[in-house]
């Protein structure tokens, strides 16, 4: 048996870990474990950084349809935030005792959809649905989006990043002037603007500098504010309202900003996104054993959340899965009154988890890597990873990434304040999500792809710590041309 | 040969294939020989031709398919040229490579290139060559007093090869400089530097002037105002230029192009995979016969195609041609 413990932090886990042992030699001893099975073992103890999540307490996941027959590993995942005093051997047991095809916690859970990539599954339909009814969400429960952020504000309105932002982004123009390279329109765009408090901050910022050094850029400026909706762009209008003469309010697909804007191909010379990658549909990947695995999901409502769902919903536990598509399809009103649609969501989305397995690839028909990712680059980047390593793809983020740089011009740069795994190692010293940060799914990105990525596209990545707050989380992406 | 009114060709480069940057990649690693490696380049080069044949060109290149990019497979062919072969992740990235003596003089082995182009299609063929502008740019100077006296050195060791490449049969060849556009303070010594590589080269030359393509995206923004009028003391007789994705704005800067000059007129964008229509380019050519006459109008894409995938190279290169038809049939009317 192998233990892992991929946290670091914690002292009070050792006492847990001294538990987790002592429960599955208790288990060996009784013959609940076969020895075979033990030795097979791969505990990894892992501390949940987001409270809420899609995991149970214990999980078992192995790899599916093995055609060669070759015995796997068994791989058990323990939350340690879940571990309740006493609760640990009813979990393993119910957990391991059930085996891999139907795990015993699942056996009269209520399905909400079968086995496919994290990319394609439900989860994604709530999230989808949190943003487009934000306001009916914040208005229920009675909190703003900025407020359930970790720290309780947003890390991308620091003055103090906005004005380096803003001291970098005029340097640039002074040298593409000097250089009688500039553009008579200068295009910025943010994509994902929410309330435009950044946006309004950089424009303040921006004016305040131009006067400041009479260089008269500020007037020749067009600042594109980009969001999925409308009625979330309205929200943004005024926090910009000084300078309403030189924005733009345009929809943009945070997947793909080149569609609605393919006019501004070769001609934005800032692009900056914050918390948007962490937000984009995902999927995860694992090594094992030299062999690459695609990580399945199936969202299930546990059975005693569907039972008490049912009772306080009035609505059967056999038609939760058809509610809920009804749910993301017209929203909350479609559940006859608003309020018992809004209780139904919030039901639904905190008690949903993910049931986990491995499909090696060479058993999936079809495995598309991200745009702009070749196989070779993927290959390149897991030499340098750990032999035994689950990660994300962050798809939605390299394709995000991949249709976006075409807007910038030449001499542009893209800025991205996120949650960045650097380097494949970090998978192993802790849990990079997929986290629930209210009614949205929260992952960390990939950078170590990001990077590969963009050297194919001509740009080489950076990340660097985001050191304005002391013990923030995040770093700043930055490209510079790759000559 | 008699080329028809409206010539086609290409600028250089024909679509990378995904397999031959794997293949070279594993050359790198030593995992396939050099012989090996040349086979695998002569057919994708004979397949480069056979499409640059099958979308109907009149004027055929080799689709630079040997050349891990413009700049290297010069470096790397230049005696007395230094390259550190162990700055490069991706073949298409650039090797840190320096000078540190004066040139010498010797074969740059790009005669074989050509012979084996000329070897394998009936129809008239273009040689590419990347200009001492351009390769003075990216190879670090550390012996010359200045990038200029180094530029022309370049020219002077490159000349004799363009000249054994005219001996053996070539009749036009392009120089490629999109540095120009980068590094437009430059241009005055970048033209002699130009004229140092062709002279007394018996061929026609084009120079071919864009805004750069380095990994399918434009290096530089601006205007072509720039080429005028230091563009006419150049030693060539065509201008080759990109007007597809910046709209043409600058066409009407060549109204009052010598007659000495043909204009190689860029009228397929080749940074984006959109294929355009016949249609469309029929639009851009009748565009560029409002400035220049069609008997000294050639029609190319913006610049090489290798970011692009076969399948949209080949279509773009495909519509393009029969755009040209479409004019062709107006102009005899």
């Amino acid at each position: 048996m192998i233990l892992q413990l991929n946290h670091l932090h914690r002292k009070p886990a050792a006492s847990t870990t001294q538990e987790v042992v002592d429960t599955l030699y208790a288990l060996l001893e009784e013959g609940r474990l076969e020895r075979e099975q033990f030795a097979r073992l791969r505990v990894h103890l892992d501390w949940i950084q987001y409270r809420q999540n899609f995991r149970e307490c214990v999980m078992t996941m192995g790899p599916t349809n093995d055609r060669r027959g070759e015995s796997h590993p068994e791989e058990v995942r323990i939350d340690m935030r879940q571990v309740t005093p006493g609760g640990l051997r009813d979990a393993l047991l119910r957990t391991m005792m059930a085996g891999h095809a139907v795990p015993a916690p699942f056996q009269d859970a209520v399905f909400l959809e079968d086995f496919r990539s994290f990319r394609e599954s439900i989860a994604w339909g709530f999230n989808h649905l949190y943003w487009h009814r934000l306001a009916d969400w914040e208005e229920f429960t009675g909190r703003s989006y900025d407020q359930v952020l970790p720290g309780g504000k947003s890390d991308a309105n620091h003055p103090g990043a906005v004005a380096d932002c803003v001291a970098d982004f005029w340097t640039l123009l002074r040298d593409l002037e000097n250089r009688k390279q500039l553009p008579e329109e200068i295009f910025v765009l943010e994509i994902g603007v929410g309330m435009g408090k950044r946006s309004g901050l950089w424009l303040d910022r921006f004016r305040a500098l131009d006067t400041e050094r009479g260089t008269k850029y500020y007037p020749r400026l067009k600042f594109l504010l980009g969001d999925y909706a409308l009625a979330t762009l309205e929200r943004s209008r005024p926090a910009v309202k000084d300078h309403l003469d030189l924005c733009s309010f345009v929809v943009v697909d945070a997947l793909n900003p080149l569609k609605n804007l393919a006019f501004l191909r070769h001609k934005v010379l800032h692009i900056h996104l914050t918390n948007v990658y962490d937000n984009l549909p995902d999927e995860e990947f694992a090594r094992r054993e030299g062999r690459l695995y695609a990580v399945q999901v199936r969202a299930y409502v546990p059975a005693a959340d569907a039972r008490r769902i049912s009772e306080e919903s009035g609505i059967g536990a056999a038609d939760i899965p058809r509610t809920v598509n009804r749910l993301l399809e017209g929203g909350p009103d479609y559940l006859s009154d608003r309020k018992r649609g809004l209780v139904f969501w919030q039901e639904v989305w905190l008690a949903m988890r993910l049931e986990e397995r491995l499909v090696s690839l060479e058993d999936l028909p079809d495995v598309a890597l991200p745009s702009g990712l070749h196989q070779e680059q993927l290959e390149e980047a897991l030499e340098d990873a750990p032999s035994e390593v689950r990660f994300h793809m962050s798809s939605g983020a390299l394709e995000s990434f991949q249709n976006t740089v075409p807007l910038l011009h030449p001499r542009g740069f893209l800025q991205v304040q996120d949650i960045f795994v650097t380097n494949f190692n970090e998978y192993r010293l802790g849990f990079h999500g997929p986290g629930k940060l209210d009614g949205s799914i929260v992952n960390w990105v990939n950078g170590v792809l990001l990077r590969e990525v963009g050297e194919r596209a001509g740009y080489d990545v950076h990340f660097a710590p985001f050191h304005y707050r002391p013990g923030s989380r995040t770093s700043i992406l930055y490209t510079t041309q790759r000559e | 040969m008699t080329l028809p009114i409206l010539p086609t060709t290409v600028v250089g480069s024909y679509s990378m294939p995904g397999w031959l940057e794997r293949l070279k990649t594993e050359y790198y690693a030593r995992r396939i020989s050099r012989r090996d490696l040349d086979e695998i380049h002569d057919t994708a080069v004979k397949a480069a031709i056979k499409d640059e044949e099958m979308a109907g060109l009149d004027i055929i290149s080799d689709g630079e398919l040997r050349r891990d990019n413009m700049i290297d497979y010069f470096a790397e062919r230049l005696p007395g040229v230094q390259i550190d072969h162990a700055t490069k992740k991706f073949h298409y990235d650039l090797y840190d490579s320096k000078v540190q003596g004066k040139l010498p003089s010797g074969p740059l082995g790009l005669v074989d290139d050509f012979k084996f182009l000329r070897a394998n299609t009936e129809r008239e063929t273009k040689f590419c060559i990347t200009g001492p502008h351009t390769l003075a740019k990216r190879i670090h100077n550390e012996f010359y007093a200045s990038e200029q006296e180094f530029a022309m050195d370049l020219g002077r060791v490159m000349n004799p090869e363009l000249k054994a490449i005219a001996k053996a049969g070539a009749h036009f060849i392009q120089i490629d400089e999109p540095y120009f556009s980068g590094f437009p303070e430059d241009f005055e010594w970048g033209i002699k530097a130009l004229n140092a590589l062709v002279e007394g080269v018996e061929a026609k030359i084009a120079v071919h002037i864009c805004y750069g393509n380095r990994y399918g995206k434009p290096s530089w923004e601006g205007s072509y105002k720039y080429l005028l009028p230091g563009i006419f003391d150049a030693h060539v007789q065509q201008l080759t230029l990109e007007f597809a994705r910046r709209g043409g704005e600058d066409l009407e800067l060549f109204r009052e192009l010598p007659p000495r000059l043909e204009l190689g007129v860029g009228v397929i964008d080749v940074k984006t995979q959109a294929v355009e229509t016949p249609h469309q380019v029929a639009e851009r050519i009748r565009k560029a016969l409002e400035v220049i006459p069609a008997e000294r109008l050639f029609i190319l894409p913006d610049c090489g195609l290798l970011h692009l995938p076969r399948d949209v190279a080949f279509a773009k290169l495909s519509a393009m041609v029969e755009g040209t038809r479409l004019v062709r049939k107006e102009l005899k009317h």
